[in-house]
């Protein structure tokens, strides 16, 4: 353990910035990929700035019929989101908070999240509220142990819950540590899709009743709320993208404090999001919506995959 | 001699058979089953040209290629041509016996029972048979689970090409490659057994508008 110097804990603090600040651009990329793809022209990639400073500037509308639980909410959800993110390793390889909390914090604070937007869908007496919160927590309930056995499989193969312990072990391995992994990674990109509403389980961008999942708890919000949903939904995305990233592909992560590996880790790091995110569109513009119970074919996909990785271990 | 970069590779390519296997059980379309069925012979093909690098048998580099020539092209252009005759209006796994989910979840127990039956075995003399003995029962019993569980015939002809392609997996791992005339004659086999049994399917569609295999259980003649 070296010295306490207060740059580490600078550096960890601009990371999270980095994410926070680059969070909409990954949106706005994505978008702009699957309207390319199915030959529109689509938004310019920087307009989900343009949607968060317009949502500021407006007037918020609440309902009368709300209570408390519906004005914390999007609080709930930026905090939450927020403080997941000071636990990610993003350019090198150890968070410098990261002897707080591991990757079980950073599930529960995501948890935390969707159990406020939950209760907040429930709040408004609208029965579209109720609707994208009963299918939300039938779709949550469902991936928590695909979610759990996946995190299992690599805690086991990365030694120790540790997201640090994860990454860095992660990128001494020279290919890959087992064909466990593999199907770790199938698994895990499954739950991705799952937990940032991607399009075989859930459409974001449609105001259709049938397609509605977190759109329709988040539907009676506008303004500043509105702004904060959209932005802590979009930290989410950044976050998972990130951990994805560095658990299956941590290649050039820096493993020092240096200037130079560091400017090229945040380079390289920035990259493979961008690749990444990419991949997850022109995925979303080849398939369409799934019905809702054919979705838990596909969770049961991710649980058994993540438990052949378990085996692949123990053998 | 094999370095550890080539038991990695190996083990990765059994990774890839399995989930080319697992493409098998969760395909609904009858396009569907054909084209798991080809990419996993695809990848059994590469499997064999791997084995045949390891371990320098020339041999076997012909089998791989006779697998991509006639399991991988012929076997699904058959069986293509069958779907497109076939005049039943339903081309979907409607009910199979066992729903997609759960059948997903046994699939994958079994191959943790493959791997737990090769635990108990003595034949652990080399890397190949360590990695690709296993993948070879979880095929074998997974093809086995495929023509247990659905309804429709063709479903069933392609979990009886997976049984044979765990056989074929299990005997290259084993031996490294019977002589050449015993495997063109396998090849010869199974070429013939896919066109009788899709003859038996056009009939069995003529005479009950759909090739539902529960229509075979009634013995009432009529």
């Amino acid at each position: 353990m070296n010295e306490f110097s207060i740059t580490e804990p600078l550096f960890g603090i601009f990371q999270v910035l980095l994410l926070v600040v680059l969070s909409p651009l990954i949106v706005g990329i994505m978008r702009k990929t699957k309207a390319k793809s199915q030959k529109r022209v689509g938004a310019p990639i920087i307009q989900p700035y343009f949607d968060i400073l317009k949502l500021v500037k407006k007037e918020e509308v609440v309902s009368d019929q709300s209570s408390w639980i519906f004005r914390c909410n999007p609080w709930v959800n930026f905090v939450a989101t927020v403080s997941a993110a000071f636990f990610i390793p993003v350019s090198i390889v150890y968070s410098p908070f990261g002897v707080m909390g591991d990757i079980l914090l950073v599930i529960g604070l995501f948890g935390l999240g969707k159990f406020f937007t939950i209760l907040a869908g429930l709040d408004v007496s609208s029965s579209f509220g109720g609707l994208g919160s009963s299918r939300e927590i039938m779709f949550s309930t469902l991936v928590e142990p695909a979610l759990l056995i996946t995190i299992f499989v690599i805690a086991i193969f990365y030694g120790g819950t540790n997201i640090s312990t994860i990454v860095a072990s992660a990128n001494d391995i020279s290919f890959l540590a087992s064909p466990g992994v593999i199907f770790a990674l199938i698994a895990f990109f499954i739950i991705l899709m799952v937990e940032t509403g991607k399009l075989p389980f859930d459409n974001p961008s449609t105001h259709l009743e049938l397609t509605m999942i977190h759109e329709a708890t988040v539907l009676e919000y506008s303004g500043k709320s509105l702004a904060l949903i959209e932005w802590s939904q979009s930290i989410k995305q950044i976050i998972l993208l990130t951990l994805f990233v560095n658990i299956f592909i941590p290649w050039g992560i820096s493993n020092n404090f240096s200037l130079t590996e560091i400017s090229f880790g945040i380079v390289l790091i920035i990259v493979k999001i961008i690749s990444l995110g990419i991949l997850i569109a022109l995925i979303e513009t080849r398939i369409a919506k799934w019905r809702l119970f054919r979705v838990p074919d596909l969770i049961a996909i991710s649980i058994a995959s993540s438990m052949i990785g378990v085996i692949f271990f123990f053998i | 001699m094999i370095f550890p970069t080539e038991i990695n590779l190996l083990d990765i390519s059994a990774v890839i058979l399995l989930v080319a296997t697992f493409g098998l059980i969760v395909s609904r379309g009858f396009s569907n089953w054909v084209n798991a069925y080809r990419y996993q012979t695809i990848v059994l093909a590469g499997i064999v040209a791997l084995i045949a690098s390891v371990s320098n048998i020339w041999e076997l580099y012909i089998v791989s290629a006779l697998t991509l020539g006639i399991k991988a092209v012929i076997i699904p252009k058959i069986l293509f041509y069958v779907t497109k005759k076939l005049d039943s209006p339903i081309k979907l796994e409607i009910d199979p016996y066992v729903s997609m989910k759960l059948s997903v979840i046994i699939s994958a127990l079994l191959v943790a029972m493959s791997y737990f039956i090769f635990l108990y075995l003595d034949i652990k003399s080399n890397e190949i048979i360590q990695v690709f003995l296993p993948v070879s029962f979880a095929l074998f019993f997974i093809g086995l689970f495929v023509i247990v569980s659905r309804r429709k015939a063709l479903n069933q002809m392609v979990g009886l090409l997976t049984i044979e392609n765990g056989l074929f997996l299990f005997a290259v791992s084993l031996t490294h490659g019977f002589s050449l005339i015993i495997e063109i004659g396998l090849m010869a086999d199974i070429l013939l057994g896919v066109i009788i049994s899709s003859i038996l399917l056009f009939r069995m569609s003529r005479t009950f508008d759909s090739i539902d295999i529960k229509n075979l259980e009634s013995l009432r003649d009529d």
